[in-house]
């Protein structure tokens, strides 16, 4: 268990590790990882009970049709086999990563992994998703 | 585009564009939705029955809990040892009701209803995700999802809940639950005075939302969740949960 202290300098680090693309920072030597770094960099994006932050107001939200429809979508290949439960919260909390863990909307996470897993697993390819997206856009223009 | 209703940084709201354009987002949620049913995954009727399953979800079979429990003490005693067979009295079927018939495709099938005393207040959280006991209780709020709730409640859970409008005396013990994939939360809290003689279904019109996840107490006359600003959709789903 660590002390609040100790927790403060580790969610400090946690904060700072973003790339930075102008210093020598790729690839570094086993030897310059040291614990506070080793375990910064294995946290988990989506593990954030009892990291500081400031109150914010409150609010509620109108739900978008397609975030009902990502959630029916979610839950009907959950339904009929395509992916199970610990799939789901693997891909949609923690594969992510922390930039887009927390800079999608909740259900945009959501889509982003139904998408991902119909073309991991095979049923779509790539091109298709790609192809279906360029024609989707095509009827809104 | 999703900003069209917010305000910019002084406080303007934008004219909406003339073209009602479409997100990024709206585009792939048809795509893979689209592509999804045309590979046979599901089917379009999948769709829909699950959609129609979430339009009939909310928080009344809850409330309708906690207000049978507070006039049945052998119903209460059921409902905080087994929350599923509670359930069932209220009409919900956590197995059946689904479109499934296999429960949630999510995997939880485990109610826990935490009982508060005047010395003791629950209040529900998910720190890892946003778990959450739609069958009986509706789609989560958006506060509920938000990383600044699930941060902060299990460390300042005193003084997120006085943001919510609930100060609770220091002797008042504040328990947080972290719901987890398999096991979710609603709060019985303590019955409020002033109900005396009050029937079920009066009862059950003032255990809010709010008051099922903890963060608010049931008062009399106080029907609805407490008044809070509300972010508007562009292309809004047009029902209650």
């Amino acid at each position: 268990m660590s002390s609040r202290k100790q927790l403060m300098k580790h969610y400090q680090l946690v904060g700072q590790l973003q790339p930075a693309l102008h210093a020598p920072q790729h690839a570094p030597y086993p030897d310059t990882i040291d614990h506070a770094l080793y375990r910064a960099y294995t946290r988990s994006a989506h593990d954030i009970g009892g990291e500081p932050d400031v109150p914010i107001t409150w609010e509620e939200k109108e739900e978008e049709q397609w975030e009902l429809n990502t959630f029916a979508t979610c839950e009907c290949l959950a339904w009929r086999g395509i992916w199970n439960a610990e799939e789901r919260r693997r891909r949609q909390n923690v594969d992510l990563g922390q930039t887009q863990y927390l800079g999608l909307p909740y259900y945009g996470r959501w889509l982003m992994t139904a998408a991902l897993i119909m073309v991991d697993k095979q049923y779509v390819t790539l091109t298709e998703l790609v192809n279906k997206i360029d024609e989707v856009k095509k009827r809104y223009e | 585009m999703a900003k069209k209703h917010t305000e910019d940084e002084h406080g303007h709201r934008p004219p909406a564009p003339m073209v009602d354009e479409i997100s990024d987002f709206e585009v792939l949620e048809m795509a893979v939705r689209e592509l999804a049913i045309e590979k046979g995954l599901f089917s379009a009727d999948d769709h829909r029955r699950w959609t129609e399953y979430v339009h009939t979800l909310g928080p009344l079979p809850a409330a309708r809990l906690v207000a049978k429990a507070w006039v049945n003490p052998a119903y209460k005693k059921m409902a905080v040892t087994d929350g599923v067979k509670a359930s069932l009295e209220v009409g919900v079927d956590w197995i059946n009701d689904m479109p499934t018939h296999f429960g949630t495709p999510s995997d939880y099938c485990n109610l826990r209803v935490l009982e508060d005393t005047p010395k003791l207040k629950h209040v529900v959280v998910c720190t890892l995700c946003s778990c959450y006991p739609r069958p009986i209780l509706g789609q989560s709020p958006e506060w509920y999802r938000t990383p600044n709730y699930r941060r902060r409640l299990v460390r300042w859970p005193r003084q997120v809940l006085a943001e919510f409008g609930l100060q609770l005396p220091p002797d008042v013990e504040i328990r947080v639950a972290d719901s987890n994939q398999k096991t979710r939360y609603i709060v019985l809290p303590v019955r409020p005075a002033g109900t005396e003689g009050w029937t079920e279904e009066q009862l059950a019109e003032i255990v809010t939302r709010d008051c099922l996840i903890g963060v608010a107490v049931p008062k009399p006359g106080v029907k609805a969740n407490a008044k809070r600003p509300v972010h508007p959709a562009v292309h809004p789903v047009h029902h209650d949960h």
